[in-house]
């Protein structure tokens, strides 16, 4: 117990040193907000007024003071350019990024875990050594290169997939609780809307799991390589144990916790990368909303994107560290 | 170099590094074998489909991409193997000293590297980029600053590794001085776990800038950078796939190159991989 | 209300559009769907100098007059008529007695003076351009007075932005934030259109008000629907696959395409926004010398940028002012003449120099313009470093003149068509980068002020064109900017799309309240 309140402990730390980097980082911005948030024509005096009303000529560190304050309580400041809460406009933006996010995990999964244990079983085969080709080749893709192709050839030129957007003109008027279209859809027993969804979450997933897959595989490989060697296995095999329930049983489960360590961390990158695929899929989502803030200078916006993308990050990474804690054979003994 | 020849040994590595030497060489000369010039505007000839004039066509703006992609190389691979080297250099340096220093100190240092690595770097870099303007020289220090807690990590484990070996605490007894400790025993060392992990990071790297160069925080006009020359084509990516094409084959396919290459290195080289 | 989309069954939408209209007296039918590539800040009339959210205002409210799409004068919306004062402070407006606002609610003189007052406290930024405006006052129901503080020439034109909302409504929100954050999720107007749903990066729908005022004569669309594509390249394939029924942001290449293929109409508006490349006029480093100035001012080639980057979609700039605008001197600016710059330039030892120009990446035309201007310079010696910035750092950069670069890449959007808009607002000096205007040329010239501040105040027209002509004139002789271009409006659309007109008044806007959908 003691491991996990460490844990959970250093992330918070780590966090509000993040929060101070972007906060800093966003107030030399070369841009000023007031100036843009004054509108054209607008003349000293109102630039000056709106500079105090956004406490922009207080001191940096009472500002930071404050902004942490706000943040305790839940509150992540008000846009000056949606008016909106910061918080809801991010709550508004987060679902469609995790769902990319979610299926792109999923795809990254399904290929990296079977690959990895395969090539592990197999290293040095003529197989192993075509997965790795492929592995480079995989991680020498630019992801917003990859975007454009795919969606000009498999959307434009074969009209497989929708070229752009969350959903079919047709299904327009759909909506949530949750923002997760895919999860609403199958709540309200709505089979056309969830399929509709999945073919436009297609290409941008794909594009945006490519790089990652392609470290998913070999990380997995190299994990699981490791276990193939280790003195159980040899003992299994000297049982007469098959080789599935070998790969399976027992590499599998004892090699795949420092894999998952790293796909725990892919989710947070992969958070982080999905401005690459929005703009080019006309998706909403975080990453369009954060180059949108950096654009405009929406000093509140950007540091909320950042603080965001870093939880959800710490989380994930957080999750599977207890997971595998729990999971963990050797606590499992000592319990 | 000449190492370098001798280590492939299938024809993929042989192929990789005759790429990769031939990549270098066009970072060299390119800029003085174009055959158009590859700034020099003229939209009489915009979005030539490729031909025999012009291999790879032209862009939006009737310039040679054969001849932008030539001059870009040495753009792309500079900034890549400066933020490389700035890495190196100051991951090193930070990881190294955490290593002789040890303690709370060293603790620190580590857990800072740690909260730098585990952030998405592309919203890190989007960030500091913004700040510092945008330009090909803010994306590369953007990209060095996201960049060097690999390296002090890793010089750091190397490090700590070599001061825990026995010819360590003779040298001591004998009263060898820092820097030749350093110089003498930490550096050799390290160099060749560095270098595998160096070459397996160019294509990340390389990916990085482009792609700060695509969001447009990166290379700027008329820089033919190769990302940003994906960015100015996308636009005409209807009437001008070539555009678009060209400069991405050219990041993958020299990403791909230094990807075999770093992974015969570390076969090669690295003794941990050895072991296995 | 806080937009939920609403549960209208689809089948009526699909019915609906299937239906052929034959009687002359039609229900508006169908739905257009318009591709937009920026998304819009929000809903709040406050912010209509964003074309981004005045597109979607201009048929969801109503201001007391507005510019039809096509039309260079005001004609009357919720103002019957008006009576101006002697000594032009005063203007009163008879207002229409049969407006309904969208919660059917009565629209009346205190609805307007609400409006106004709500965006005098709240510094809104429409009322940057509205010049000495004073306050409103209400006579009766339907008689409202505005007063200025100086006569105002341009003070009917300017109201067309000015959005009346339902003052019932938006009240009990005002809170600390003059109802900001409310209004800016939320609508009160009472225009043909209702905001139905705002999803602000991905879409926003609006469907026709049954009870809209002016009536629906004609053919007219049941709902709109703004889809946010960044990508021109996406934007054109949904035209093609007939998702989207406007593209206006594809390229200039695909749009010369569209012009050929059967299914697709170009139009290619009179636009009036000017591109310009503004000079240091204050800097100690080479621009500040008018000479050297007068050389730059030679070295860019507008006809080539018409032909070959705007592919003839525009008109051929003379002077900071189109050339059909009252008040327009011809021959104000040097004519391309590399031959002579670089004859000055060696003259004068400038061989060697090195300028920044800042501009917005993001924009084709200026991207193409400093390409341009580069390559130019380039041949006479002088080097161009380009510097891209989103626009928050360009304007931020021109707070002081030590920072302003060299050369500054700058549209004007006048907000209405009138000379005032686009001459005061470039060359004014009391509205210089360094004070907070968008004259990035930090030009300051006594006489040039004088002669637009008179020109502002008269109502006179033959009288302010003159003033215009004359400073016109003298900004030529100071070698300010280089008018770059004056690109047309170009918008391509599906053929099933009838009646739009671009609306010289709303740049960037699209007249969605008088167009049809052919069967």
């Amino acid at each position: 117990m003691a491991y996990v309140a460490q844990r959970i402990v250093f992330s918070i730390l780590s966090l509000f040193v993040l929060l101070f980097i972007t906060f800093l980082l966003s107030h030399v911005v070369a841009g000023d907000p007031a100036i843009v948030a004054a509108g054209p024509n607008a003349g000293a005096a109102k630039i000056a007024l709106l500079r105090e009303q956004m406490g922009l000529d207080k001191p940096l560190l009472t500002q930071f003071a404050i902004y942490c304050g706000q943040i305790l309580q839940g509150d992540l400041g008000t846009s000056w350019f949606t008016r909106q809460p910061i918080a809801s406009d991010v709550l508004r933006e987060l679902p469609p990024s995790l769902e990319l996010v979610f299926i792109a995990m999923l795809i990254n999964l399904a290929v990296s875990l079977p690959l990895g244990l395969l090539t592990a079983r197999y290293a040095g085969s003529r197989f192993d050594d075509l997965v790795r080709l492929g592995v480079m080749a995989g991680a020498g893709l630019p992801v917003f290169w990859i975007a454009i192709i795919l969606q000009q050839i498999v959307a434009g030129r074969w009209q497989l997939l929708p070229t752009a957007g969350r959903l079919g003109f047709a299904n327009r008027e759909f909506s949530g609780a949750t923002g997760f279209y895919l999860f609403d859809s199958l709540a309200a027993g709505n089979m056309n809307v969830f399929l509709d969804t999945l073919a436009h979450l297609v290409l941008p997933a794909f594009a945006l799991s490519l790089l990652f897959t392609a470290v998913g595989v070999r990380i997995t490989r190299t994990a699981m390589i490791g276990e193939f060697r280790k003195d159980y296995v040899t003992l299994a095999r000297a049982k007469g144990a098959s080789e599935p329930r070998i790969m399976f049983r027992h590499v599998f489960a004892n090699g795949a916790t420092p894999a998952l360590t790293v796909f725990g961390m892919q989710f947070g990158w992969m958070l982080g990368a999905t401005v690459l695929v929005e703009e080019i899929f006309g998706r909403p989502g975080i990453g369009r909303y954060a180059v949108k803030a950096v654009t405009q200078s929406d000093i509140h916006a950007v540091v909320a994107v950042v603080f965001v993308v870093g939880v959800v990050f710490l989380l994930a990474n957080l999750l599977v560290d207890i997971a595998l804690y729990v999971l963990s054979p050797r606590k499992q003994q000592r319990a | 170099m000449l190492r370098l020849l001798t280590l492939p040994k299938t024809n993929i590595e042989r192929a990789a590094v005759i790429l990769a030497l031939i990549v270098i060489l066009v970072a060299i000369i390119g800029p003085f074998v174009t055959p158009y010039d590859p700034m020099q505007i003229s939209f009489r000839s915009k979005l030539l489909a490729p031909s025999s004039m012009h291999w790879f066509g032209t862009d939006g703006s009737g310039r040679d991409v054969l001849s932008r992609l030539l001059h870009g190389a040495q753009l792309t691979l500079s900034a890549t193997f400066f933020v490389l080297i700035a890495g190196v250099v100051i991951g090193c340096t930070i990881g190294i000293f955490s290593a002789f220093v040890g303690g709370a100190a060293d603790n620190a240092l580590m857990r800072l590297a740690d909260i730098w690595l585990g952030f998405p770097p592309l919203i890190l870099a989007l960030g500091f980029a913004s700040a510092l303007g945008a330009s090909l020289q803010a994306a590369i220090w953007a990209l060095v600053f996201s960049w060097w807690p690999n390296y002090a990590r890793l010089s750091r484990m190397v490090t700590a590794d070599i001061l825990s070996q026995k010819f360590i605490a003779s040298a001591d007894a004998l009263g060898v001085p820092l820097h030749r400790k350093v110089f003498r025993y930490v550096i050799p060392n390290a160099f060749d776990v560095l270098i595998v992990q160096v070459t397996l990071d160019i294509s990340a790297v390389m990916l990085a800038i482009s792609g700060l160069s695509f969001i447009g925080v990166g290379a700027q006009i008329p820089q033919p950078e190769w990302g940003a020359m994906i960015a100015d084509g996308r636009s005409y990516v209807a009437n001008g796939w070539w555009i678009v094409l060209a400069p991405g084959v050219a990041i993958f396919l020299t990403a791909l190159a230094f990807n075999v290459i770093g992974d015969m290195l570390r076969r090669e080289l690295d003794p941990t991989s050895r072991r296995r | 209300m806080r937009f939920k989309s609403g549960l209208i069954p689809l089948c009526a939408v699909l019915l609906a559009s299937v239906a052929v209209p034959t009687m002359a007296l039609a229900a508006p039918t169908g739905t257009l769907v318009i591709a937009e590539n920026e998304t819009p800040e929000n809903l709040d009339p406050a912010n209509a100098t964003n074309s981004t959210v005045d597109e979607l205002l201009l048929g969801a409210y109503d201001p007391l007059v507005q510019f039809s799409a096509g039309a260079t004068e005001v004609t009357p919306r919720l103002a019957k008529s008006w009576e101006i004062s002697p000594d032009g402070l005063t203007y009163t407006f008879k207002l229409r007695d049969d407006v309904l606002f969208h919660d059917g609610s009565k629209l009346t003189a205190e609805d307007v003076k609400f409006t106004l007052d709500r965006l005098k406290a709240a510094a809104a930024n429409v009322l940057n351009d509205m010049g000495p405006y004073a306050s409103a006052e209400v006579v009766d129901p339907t008689t409202v007075k505005l007063h200025l503080s100086a006569p105002f020439g341009p003070f009917l034109s300017a109201l067309s932005r000015i959005y009346v909302v339902n003052k019932a409504l938006v009240e009990p929100h005002m809170g600390d934030d003059h109802a900001r954050q409310w209004l800016s999720v939320n609508e009160a107007g009472s225009g043909p259109y209702m905001i139905t749903a705002y999803n602000p990066t991905e879409s926003v729908t609006l469907k026709a008000f049954d009870k809209y005022w002016g009536g629906w004569d004609g053919n007219h669309v049941a709902e709109v629907v703004f889809r946010y594509i960044t990508e021109p390249s996406t934007q054109l394939s949904l035209l093609k696959s007939g998702e989207v029924h406007i593209a206006p942001d594809i390229t200039v290449e695909d749009k010369i395409a569209l012009k050929t293929e059967p299914g697709f109409v170009v139009d290619v508006g009179a636009a009036a926004t000017p591109l310009f490349f503004d000079f240091n006029t204050a800097s100690k480093g080479p621009t500040g010398n008018k000479k050297f100035r007068e050389m730059l001012s030679k070295t860019f080639d507008r006809q080539l940028h018409l032909d070959q980057v705007l592919m003839g979609f525009g008109a051929l700039p003379d002077g900071p002012l189109p050339a059909n605008w009252m008040g327009h001197e011809a021959g104000t600016e040097q004519a391309f003449d590399l031959e002579a710059a670089k004859k000055m330039v060696e003259e004068n030892g400038w061989k060697g120099t090195t300028l920044t120009v800042r501009y917005l990446p993001a924009i084709l035309e200026e991207k193409a313009a400093v390409e341009q201007l580069q390559s130019n310079l380039a041949e006479i010696g002088i080097t161009l470093n380009a510097e891209g910035m989103t626009w928050p750092a360009q304007a931020a950069t021109l707070q002081k003149v030590e920072t302003t670069a060299d050369i500054n890449m700058i549209y004007s959007f006048p907000v209405f068509p009138d000379p005032h808009a686009i001459l005061n607002a470039t060359f004014n000096g009391a509205l210089t980068g360094a004070k907070g205007g968008y004259n990035w040329a930090q030009y300051s010239n006594p006489d040039v002020d004088a002669l637009l501040n008179e020109a502002a105040s008269s109502s006179d027209s033959a009288k302010r064109a003159e003033l215009y002509k004359k400073a016109q004139k003298l900004i030529g002789e100071d070698y300010v900017v280089i008018t770059v271009s004056n690109p047309g409006s170009v918008v391509a659309l599906s053929d099933k799309v009838e009646g739009y007109k671009y609306n010289v008044a709303h740049h960037q806007t699209f007249n969605y309240m008088d167009i049809g959908l052919k069967p």
